[in-house]
């Protein structure tokens, strides 16, 4: 791994996450306050890496944005802005406005929180968040809009409801899966008898984000993304949250539903038989794979590359669900020491008792080094034991090492600029259904 | 002195005064009227993102082979390359059979860089790339950041060029800084031009601008038959086969340049014998320099989009080589064929109405063809305005029937809807990633650039024309889309004129 750049990184600046995260926002418009590039290199970016999905009802050129030139880089930006958002509220027709800034106006120094306090105090639906590129990639982008809507939007509640809760955790876009992922928690949370906010999904609204402050708990579906807003959302909202990994398969979709139902406090019988029924269904609808599961000899090895969430997610759903032998885990997101640990630690005690082996590694073409550490290629002699059948799931990015690798290959963490991906979703029980779908439809996609 | 002796490229928006806040019409521009934009460019009150210079740029140095490309900036800077991802590896598998991934970093400037300087990090990051990928290349290409804390890459690139083996390449893409995107193929070619195709910097046997005698790099012998086919990135391999079935049919060798060139043979321009633009909006900075350093003559006219443009654009060609009966014959085969094979269209196309938005050359060129098709042009929108396309407005203003709105307009989609709203055109053909506000009006769309797609040339005429065909015959997906969604643009701003925001900088309509 390089100290000095990042080989294509798979994340866009905190701006680009930022502006992703509020066009997923039901109603809502971003005003970027940067140079006229940033919108369009967004557009392009979620073109090539979100599995061909482009904006929504404002994003990508559409997105309203200063496109501010020398002149401000000389002058100060800030009046400029307050022209852009003057115009904005008269041209866009939206319910919430989100002035994001990018590196040029934070570096010279806009102040662009006393421009949104001006149109805010004058009844415009307005917030604002500082998402210059340099403070962090896509992930932190979508934190810091959380953040924003926490701070600036969801009106305090004094008094919780029990039985509601908020789900973020699934950066919309960064993860191509996003709708379908958040969908599939969704779908376990209301099956415990909770009323969800997702934020994102097409069963929320800006109404049910602005009452958010009375939900009992705040549940982050990632180790990693997201942690600062719900930091934020306890100190501001007395929300307390908890963070749990991403879950696929039934395994993991059943450690999930118990957490939650230990953390509110909800009778075991109920979530027991939510757990039972799941179970049961996705186990009869697994049943007929069963002979050709065996026939085809359908177990790999697998390499495993992907973002904090997916990298531990996807492992778990192998080891414990499959059967596949996830032999070697890349997440590829620039990490600390703290954020490194977490994952490790989660990754430690997988339920099946598979020995996980989790790298840390942003440069995806250094991940064959990683392998051969511990699986050598062949050197000749008549008997190898070599890492095959093998499966690589990945990036669209891991293609050429699947081929080198001889093995099959799926793109699920970003990006994934080979598969088109609408709403389909990876998390619950379901969810491990439509991967092991995918996954096996690979393997046989010849014969 | 010319430009290429300074560090980076002139914006073009003092080169050519070129702009791109215009709202007129065709008889405006055409020469009818007397309007033009090209000294007092607007600035509009409200604007809508689009890309920067670093876009197109990246589209060029990622095609090249045994290049790495580095972007000096923050993380998101240059992630556009997921998406021009899929051009590299198309790209390579059709012409070498081979598909490979571009290799593309990043030295992700961070708030303490920001602080500090990135010089550093960013001399630290060239010499592990080197070390790393043992390129031929390395393209260091910086965003606004560098450009705003003042690091200074080309004083780095100059100080670690000795102690690295890939051949370093400097580009300026420093966004804020120009807002015609098409500076982007200044700054490439530039960095091209000073890097691999001069001697520290100067060639050495300069005689004198423009004059005849002057021969190419370092003792190579000029190539009498070869031409320099100027391809930026905005045709696929496709379009480039056309051209080059076109001018080996005169007997001429093709040089495709530069994208997927090898950095390592990119001295064959200066042999050649000809240089011809494909799109005079790309090429205008390259070739005048081609010629001054190196002799090598240019033609920066027509864009072979269009079955009469194919003609000028092939007789220019021959002219230079005296081969004008040659081409007559060609083009006179070529048209009776491809009018033969259009015939079955012209029904289905006869009286249409479309509105056409693109760079500015391939708008108009485009219009035309559509014009030839049996179309009727309602509107255009070029993404920026300068002198290389008055000989299009010409000829478009000439076979209009009636006056039509020109939007010059960087993309701007708030224009586009108001504008559509009004025309209703029957078909609309618009950039990448540009077409959604048309299909969202129930609009019938085709992608007006995709370089896996045939646009140029008798080829391309005729596979448009199928693909216009196809597109017509069944729009059910973006009249679904309009039965159901809504653009994000209030009532009041349909009733308002559709250039209102131009000119409105510093407060005119608030």
């Amino acid at each position: 791994m390089s100290e000095h750049f990042i080989e294509r990184s798979r994340y866009l600046c905190a701006l680009g996450g930022a502006a992703a995260t509020v066009t997923a926002i039901p109603g809502a418009i971003p005003i970027l306050h940067s140079a006229s590039g940033c919108a369009g290199n967004f557009a392009w970016t979620q073109n090539g890496g979100s599995g061909l999905q482009v904006g929504g009802y404002c994003g990508a050129l559409t997105t309203p944005s200063s496109n501010i030139q020398e002149h401000e880089v000389v002058f100060g930006g800030d009046e400029r802005l307050r022209e852009q958002v003057a115009s904005t509220l008269k041209v866009m027709d939206g319910e919430l406005f989100v002035v994001l800034t990018g590196c040029v106006p934070e570096i010279i120094g806009d102040d662009i929180k006393s421009v949104v306090a001006g149109f805010s105090s004058q009844g415009a639906a307005i917030i604002g968040a500082e998402t210059g590129g340099f403070r962090g990639n896509s992930y932190w982008g979508y934190d810091l809009v959380l953040q924003a809507l926490f701070r600036d939007f969801v009106e305090k509640a004094p008094e919780k409801e029990q039985l509601k809760v908020n789900l973020w955790g699934i950066a919309p876009y960064a993860d191509p899966f996003w709708r379908g992922n958040l969908e599939g928690v969704r779908h376990l949370l209301e099956r415990l008898g909770l009323a969800v906010n997702s934020f994102f999904t097409t069963g929320d609204s800006l109404d049910g984000i602005r009452l958010a402050g009375s939900a009992a708990l705040n549940i982050v579906v990632s180790e990693l993304y997201g942690l600062g807003a719900a930091t934020l959302a306890q100190e501001r909202h007395g929300i307390p949250f908890l963070s749990h990994p991403l879950p696929i398969g039934p395994t993991a979709s059943e450690a999930f539903l118990l957490a939650v139902a230990g953390k509110l406090g909800l009778s075991e019988e109920r979530v027991n038989a939510v757990i039972a029924r799941e179970k049961e269904e996705y186990f009869k609808l697994l049943e007929p794979l069963t002979d050709c599961w065996n026939d085809l000899d359908l177990q790999r090895y697998a390499v495993v590359v992907g973002d904090a969430n997916y990298a531990g997610a996807l492992t778990r759903f192998l080891a414990d669900d499959l059967g596949w032998l996830p032999e070697l885990t890349v997440c590829t997101d620039p990490l600390g020491e703290d954020e490194r640990r977490r994952l490790t630690e989660g990754l430690a005690n997988l339920a099946s008792g598979y020995e996980a082996n989790l790298r840390f590694e942003t440069d995806a073409s250094q991940v064959i080094h990683h392998l051969r550490q511990k699986w050598p290629a062949a050197d000749g002699s008549t008997y190898h034991n070599a890492f095959s059948p093998a499966f690589v799931v990945g990036s669209s990015l891991e293609r050429e090492l699947a081929q080198s690798l001889g093995a099959g290959h799926l793109s699920v963490s970003f990006p994934v600029a080979n598969r088109a991906i609408i709403d389909r979703g990876y998390t619950g029980f379901r969810g491990g259904l439509r991967l092991t779908e995918d996954l096996i439809s690979a393997i046989i996609v010849g014969r | 002195m010319s430009y290429i002796d300074l560090k980076s490229a002139p914006k073009r928006e003092e080169r050519l005064k070129a702009c791109i806040a215009h709202g007129g019409s065709i008889c405006d521009l055409g020469g009818k009227g007397k309007k033009s934009c090209l000294v007092d460019d607007g600035e509009r009150g409200f604007t809508q993102g689009s890309i920067c210079l670093l876009l197109p740029a990246l589209a060029m140095l990622n095609t090249l082979p045994d290049n790495v490309v580095l972007m000096h900036s923050a993380i998101g800077c240059g992630t556009c390359t997921h998406s021009q991802n899929a051009n590299v590896r198309f790209g390579g598998n059709v012409r070498w059979g081979a598909v490979k991934d571009g290799i593309w970093l990043s030295t992700a400037l961070n708030e303490t860089d920001v602080i500090g300087g990135g010089e550093e990090k960013l001399e630290q990051a060239i010499i592990e790339a080197d070390e790393r990928y043992k390129p031929f290349s390395i393209s260091v290409v910086s965003g606004c950041v560098p450009g705003i804390i003042g690091d200074d890459i080309d004083n780095v690139v100059k100080q670690l060029q000795p102690r690295v083996k890939a051949k370093l390449l400097p580009v300026h893409c420093e966004g804020f800084k120009t807002k015609i995107w098409a500076t982007a193929y200044d700054a490439v070619y530039h960095s091209i031009g000073r890097t691999l195709l001069e001697s520290n910097g100067a060639q050495e046997t300069v005689t004198g601008e423009g004059e005849p005698g002057l021969t190419p790099y370092q003792g190579l012998e000029r190539l009498p038959r070869t031409v320099n086919l100027m391809n930026v990135s905005s045709m696929g391999r496709v379009d480039e086969l056309e051209l080059t079935r076109l001018l080996t049919s005169l007997g001429l060798e093709v040089n495709v340049f530069p994208v997927f060139a090898h950095p390592a043979g990119m001295v064959t321009a200066t042999q050649a014998a000809l240089s011809v633009s494909t799109c005079p909006t790309h090429d205008d900075y390259f070739l005048t320099y081609l010629e001054e350093r190196f002799g090598v003559p240019y033609l920066l006219k027509h864009m072979p989009i269009g079955i009469e443009n194919s003609g000028l654009w092939l007789r220019d060609v021959a002219r230079h080589f005296g081969q004008e009966a040659q081409a007559e014959a060609l083009i006179r085969h070529e048209e009776e064929q491809l009018q033969a094979a259009l015939a079955e269209f012209r029904p289905l196309f006869a009286g249409k109405t479309v509105f056409v938005s693109a760079g500015e050359f391939r708008a108009l060129a485009t219009a035309r063809l559509l014009e030839e098709l049996g179309f009727r042009v309602t509107g255009i929108r070029s993404f920026h305005h300068d002198e290389f396309a008055q000989g299009e407005y010409d000829k478009l203003a000439a076979s209009a029937q009636e006056d039509y709105p020109i939007d010059i307009a960087n993309v701007q989609p708030f224009e586009e809807a108001n504008l559509l709203k009004r025309i209703k055109p029957d078909l609309f053909l618009g950039h990448a990633n540009g077409n959604a506000t048309a299909a969202k009006l129930g609009i019938a769309t085709h992608v007006i650039y995709n370089t896996g797609l045939a646009y140029i040339g008798y080829r391309g005429a005729y596979d448009l024309a199928r693909r216009l065909a196809r597109q017509l015959k069944n729009p059910s997906y973006n009249r679904r889309l309009a039965e159901n969604l809504r653009l994000p643009y209030s009532d009041t701003w349909y009733e308002a004129p559709p250039f209102s925001y131009i000119n409105s900088r510093g407060g005119a309509t608030q």
